[in-house]
């Protein structure tokens, strides 16, 4: 007190004014008195001391304290009149129930102030509002002389602090404020029903009872009206035509400052902003503000043009345009292009930035860029995300390093709140804390307080969001958790400041996305896999006809595998061109994707058993599934055959690739591989190798077969009781399926016993990305049920064998043979090193007892059979014959007849090899339902072969490997 | 009531402005023929430019207030002790330097709109200097 009369005499040029001054002062303190403070010096003492009094009176406490600090601030002399005064200040507060209530503490301490110098009229003068205060009418006229005479005078008005949180905090609205009505009105007539509010209470005068009317630009269809009751709201609204509905919401107090809380919209345009066109031919298209024109509303944006060229030619020289616009894509402007095309390109300076220009007829360039001056309007500005993709293009070399850190501020702009938690790990990107990595510790609004790495640093500093970017490191397992990637796992392979390239989990591609977008996680998923009801891995029917699997899903399409082996190709499919899906019936979802194929295929397992015996040539097509699985040539890779012509002739080797009708035959005598025609190779020199081979190489279902093929089995016997090759067989398939062939998923016949199978599961597993890879290793192990089913199998495999004992004495000839199977060991010790040796046991075997009663049915007897023409091999001559009989052991008579001496002989299977018919040929089909019928190979497609049946004269296609010459 | 009312806008459209300093919302021509009631000292009557410097027509919101210094809402936003009128509720601009300074020298208060982060930003700089050292 005493210091503020102090400086009330220094400032003696105001002591003449001091009626007005206080009367300025109670204006204010009434007024502005919860927390608006001065900002000289004595006003902000003054408010100062308002605001401890405010305080006690609104605690009804202290009372007593007040009044003697009242008393003090007073000289002694004026001590008694003063203090009568202050009663009747109090006896006024306690009567009165509004805000006003404070005024008198500021008038009496103003007071004390004031009277200093004695002027008994300017404090009599001054005091005089305080008996009308009752009257209100009168208290407002007072107010408005002192607005007036205030701003008559500005020499020495209040000169506010600048408003702390803490004084707006006072300002919380109480049960004593009017309260805010929520009133619904017409749509898009919000500030008009306001201004037409104010425009009648301006007309009636202070018979509308009302405060205020706010109308938000964000709340559409209600405005807020702000009143003491609800009549008074009703009464100010009557006859309002933009407001209807007498329903009146009262805005709860605690939601009061909601509503007046409104973020500026417009500050988001300003230079750098990224913006979205929203109407024309950039419609959508993504640009960034250069200059902003508040006072013509107008924004110049650049823009990646998409100018047709050829066509402003044409219009340049008044040529016709066609009216339709084409969709022309963005693309950099080229000026040279522009040239050729004769358009004058003139280069102009713009005289305020000083930057050159291209002035294309009209349209403005820069370094390619469109300059486009736009109304606001025609622009977005709110929530704009810009790509990736859409950033990238927006580099040009030139603001490569600059002009990326703008771009990062404004990406920073739009980032969501909360989006820095504790703990995460952070780098500072600008200022002079640049490169300082460190961990937030605690966020506030814009601040985030981090824990720097560095020592010598303090324990924790504050920095603008704004400054910080999240962190990660290489090797880091990050989640995309917002963004065109969004819902991506992968681990982090390289940090380019805010860019992460993240080695994708699912398509173990390298994806690049925003630090910003992406969180630490240690979850794995496979990222997108969906869109509608398909998934990847699904197999799908598609529209033409032709079917496929999903390899991958994009954004809006999936990559489809279809095609037939020979010509594989993968599409892209939209949602709605693929017809019908995988069911999803056996709810084996997560553990095997790919397990649903089985009810995707066909219903009856067609006995695959035929292939066994296969030349080598494609396997029996049953219905053509079964080529999805395996291609043809496939089945000839891996066998071993014999060349027939050319400088090879006669060595024998294994194929281990096809192309066309070239062959790459690894020869067994000789450490080499040549290349030999197709047609030159006898490729059933062995029955027993392919058969072998192909289960190695093919499905995995193959290996059930083996009980079937009987005949067979003598002599793989002395092969198979090593162990070895059971391994190879069984073992080794699935996986090599799922590793090898791209086509295992495709295959039916697996994922039949793979449902069964839970071994299975590992190898898809491994196909899975997802999946953590090392249950493929575990998985085909496990079965302990298995161990013995080798057994039971060799055994069960045996028993046609003792049928037909003429098997039994297998020769050995056949030893030759397993060389060729040895080049694959080693193979598949890398894929099971734990069992190389092992236990025979294999996921296939598990299906041998599923499948073989099916394959028995469809497939007795031995191959060989009567009648047909066959290639016999003894002694190294090759002489064609006809069987005659097949014996009990498995051997034929054959008659050389027609090619030899008329003689027969008794000839091992493994002797002879079916000659292949071609077309027109008789025929014989040795396997399958048909088998024994004779008919006419009328055509020959791939490998399938078109037959005529003789007795029904029906058209069959069968595969070519079940059809036998007739002679 | 206190004091006369200001102008109530003519339109409720793109052509409003509000006062940078008092966020009292009207028509540019409003502005322009007869200023703004609050702050007479940017002498924007007739003065195009000035008009230009001292509103925006970028504002969020509107309110009317009646009742300036009985209304919390006019209190809650600071525009209690202006004349009645309509308002905005924010502004996304702040005043240009030179019209600060004519506010300084007229000893007017001048507050910047809240979202204006630039001090909050050289604060903090300042902070992490201080930090170093």
């Amino acid at each position: 007190m005493a210091r503020r009369r102090d400086e009330e005499d220094d400032d003696q040029e105001y002591e003449d004014e001091d009626q007005l001054l206080d009367d300025e002062d109670y204006y204010e303190d009434e007024d502005v008195g919860r927390g608006r403070g001065g900002s000289s010096k004595k006003r902000g003492r003054s408010d100062f001391i308002d605001d401890v009094a405010e305080e006690d009176d609104e605690e009804d406490e202290d009372d007593d304290e007040d009044e003697f600090y009242g008393g003090g601030g007073k000289k002694h002399n004026k001590a008694p009149r003063v203090g009568s005064q202050f009663f009747d200040l109090e006896a006024q507060v306690d009567s009165d129930e509004e805000e006003e209530e404070d005024e008198g503490e500021d008038d009496f301490i103003v007071e004390t102030g004031g009277d200093l110098p004695d002027e008994d009229v300017g404090r009599r003068m001054h005091r005089r509002p305080l008996p009308l205060r009752e009257d209100e009418q009168e208290d407002f006229e007072a107010l408005e002389r002192s607005i007036q005479a205030r701003y008559a005078r500005s020499s020495h008005t209040e000169y506010d602090e600048e408003t702390t949180d803490v004084e707006q905090q006072a300002l919380l609205p109480s049960v004593r404020d009017p309260k805010l009505w929520m009133v619904k009105c017409a749509i898009g007539r919000e500030r008009e029903t306001a201004v037409c509010l104010m425009q009648k209470y301006i007309d009636k005068g202070s018979e509308l009872q009302i405060r205020s009317v706010i109308a938000l630009d964000h709340l559409k269809n209600y405005i807020y009206i702000e009143a003491d009751k609800e009549a008074h709201v009703r009464e100010a609204i009557k006859g309002l035509r933009t407001i209807f509905g007498a329903k009146i919401m009262l805005v709860p107090i605690r939601e009061m400052t909601d509503v007046l809380s409104v973020e500026s919209k417009a500050i988001d345009l300003s230079r750098d902003t990224w913006v979205r066109m929203k109407i024309g031919t950039y419609k959508g298209d993504l640009a960034q503000v250069v200059d902003v024109d508040n006072v013509r509303q107008r924004v110049t944006v650049k823009l990646i043009p998409r100018i047709d060229l050829q066509a402003l030619a044409n219009k340049l020289e008044g040529r016709e345009v066609p009216k339709k616009k084409a969709f022309v894509p963005p693309r950099f402007m080229n000026v040279d292009e522009a040239r050729e095309l004769h358009i004058r390109v003139e280069r102009r300076r713009d005289p305020i930035t000083g930057d050159y220009f291209e002035n294309i007829g009209g349209m403005l360039f820069k370094d390619g860029f469109l300059y486009k001056t736009v109304s606001m309007k025609s622009i977005s500005a709110q929530n704009i995300k810009p790509t990736f993709d859409e950033l990238e293009k927006f580099r040009t070399p030139s603001n490569n390093g600059e002009g990326e850190m703008v771009g990062l501020s404004t990406l920073f702009a739009k980032r969501k709140k909360n989006h820095f938690m504790k703990g995460d790990a952070v780098i500072v990107v600008k200022g002079d804390l640049k490169n300082l990595k460190g961990w937030v510790e605690k966020v506030e609004e814009e601040n985030v307080h981090i824990r720097p790495e560095m020592k010598g640093l303090p324990k924790t500093l504050a920095v603008n969001e704004k400054e910080l970017c999240k962190y990660f490191e290489p090797g880091n397992h990050v989640k995309v958790v917002s963004g065109t990637k969004e819902g991506a796992t992968g681990m982090v392979v390289k940090v380019e400041q805010h860019v992460l390239i993240i080695l994708s989990d699912t398509t173990k591609e390298h994806i690049r996305v925003f630090a910003d977008d992406v969180v630490e996680s240690s979850e794995v998923t496979t990222g997108v896999t969906k869109i509608g009801e398909y998934e990847l891995h699904d197999l799908v029917l598609l529209d033409n006809n032709s079917f496929g699997v999903v390899i991958r899903v994009e954004s809006e399409a999936f990559q489809v595998l279809k095609g037939v082996p020979e010509r594989p190709e993968v599409s892209l499919v939209k949602l709605r061109e693929i017809k019908l899906g995988g069911s999803r019936s056996n709810g084996n979802r997560n553990g095997d994707s790919l397990s649903r194929f089985g009810n995707f295929k066909a219903p009856q397992r067609v006995p695959p058993s035929p292939r066994r015996f296969s030349r080598g040539g494609p396997p029996f097509d049953s219905g053509g599934r079964h080529r999805g699985g395996r291609g043809g040539h496939d089945a000839l890779i891996g066998t071993t055959v014999k060349i027939r012509q050319g400088p090879f002739k006669g060595y024998r080797g294994r194929v281990v690739d096809i192309k066309g009708q070239s062959v790459r035959v690894e020869l067994e005598s000789q450490m080499k591989v040549v290349t030999v025609d197709r047609n030159y190779i006898s490729d059933n020199v062995v029955i027993s190798t392919p058969h072998r081979d192909t289960s190695r190489y093919g499905m995995g279902s193959e290996t059930p077969m083996h009980p079937s093929r009987t005949p067979l089995h003598p002599y793989m016997t002395p092969m198979r009781d090593p162990g070895a090759t059971p391994i190879h067989d069984g073992m080794r398939t699935p996986m090599r399926d799922r590793a090898w062939n791209p086509y295992a998923p495709m295959s039916p016949p697996r994922d039949n016993w793979e449902e069964a199978n839970p071994a299975s599961w590992g190898t898809s597993a491994q196909y899975q990305p997802g999946s953590p890879p090392s249950r493929a290793y575990e998985a085909p192990t496990p079965g302990p049920g298995w161990a013995s089913t080798p057994g039971g199998n060799y055994s069960e495999a045996g028993t046609p064998r003792d049928s037909s004992s003429a098997y039994v004495n297998a020769p050995s000839p056949y030893m030759p043979s397993t060389p060729s199977g040895q080049p694959m060991t080693p193979n598949s010790g890398s894929y099971f090193p734990g069992t190389p040796g092992g236990q025979p046991m294999t996921p296939g075997t598990g299906g041998v007892d599923v499948m073989s009663p099916v394959i028995g049915a469809d497939n007795e007897g031995p191959w060989f059979m009567p009648d047909i023409l066959v290639n016999v091999h003894k002694s190294g001559d090759e002489t064609l014959g006809v069987i005659q009989e097949v014996l009990q052991d498995g051997s034929c008579k054959v008659d050389l007849g027609s090619h030899g001496d008329r003689d027969t002989v008794i000839v091992m299977p493994s002797e002879m090899e079916i000659v292949p018919p071609r077309k027109s040929d008789k025929i014989k089909i040795m396997g399958g339902t048909l088998r024994g019928v004779t008919g006419k190979l009328i055509g020959v497609d791939g490998t399938d072969g078109i037959v005529r049946i003789d007795d029904s004269l029906d058209v069959k296609i069968l595969d070519l490997v079940i059809l036998a010459k007739l002679p | 009531m206190g004091s006369a009312p200001a102008q109530i806008p003519t339109s409720f459209g793109h052509e409003l402005r509000a006062c940078l300093r008092c966020r009292l919302v009207k028509t540019y021509d409003q502005f322009r023929e007869s200023g703004c009631e609050n702050c007479p000292f940017f002498k924007m009557d007739g003065d195009n430019e000035r008009v230009v410097d001292c509103t925006t027509p970028n504002f969020n919101g509107m309110i009317s207030v009646m009742d300036p210094s009985r209304s919390w809402a006019a209190l809650w936003l600071r525009v209690g002790r202006f004349v009645p009128g309509c308002y905005t509720l924010a502004v996304s601009e702040a005043l240009p330097e030179d019209m600060q300074a004519l506010c300084e020298e007229v000893h007017v208060q001048y507050v910047p709109p809240k979202r204006d982060s630039n001090n909050e930003l050289h604060q903090f700089v300042g902070f992490h200097q201080k930090d170093f050292a």
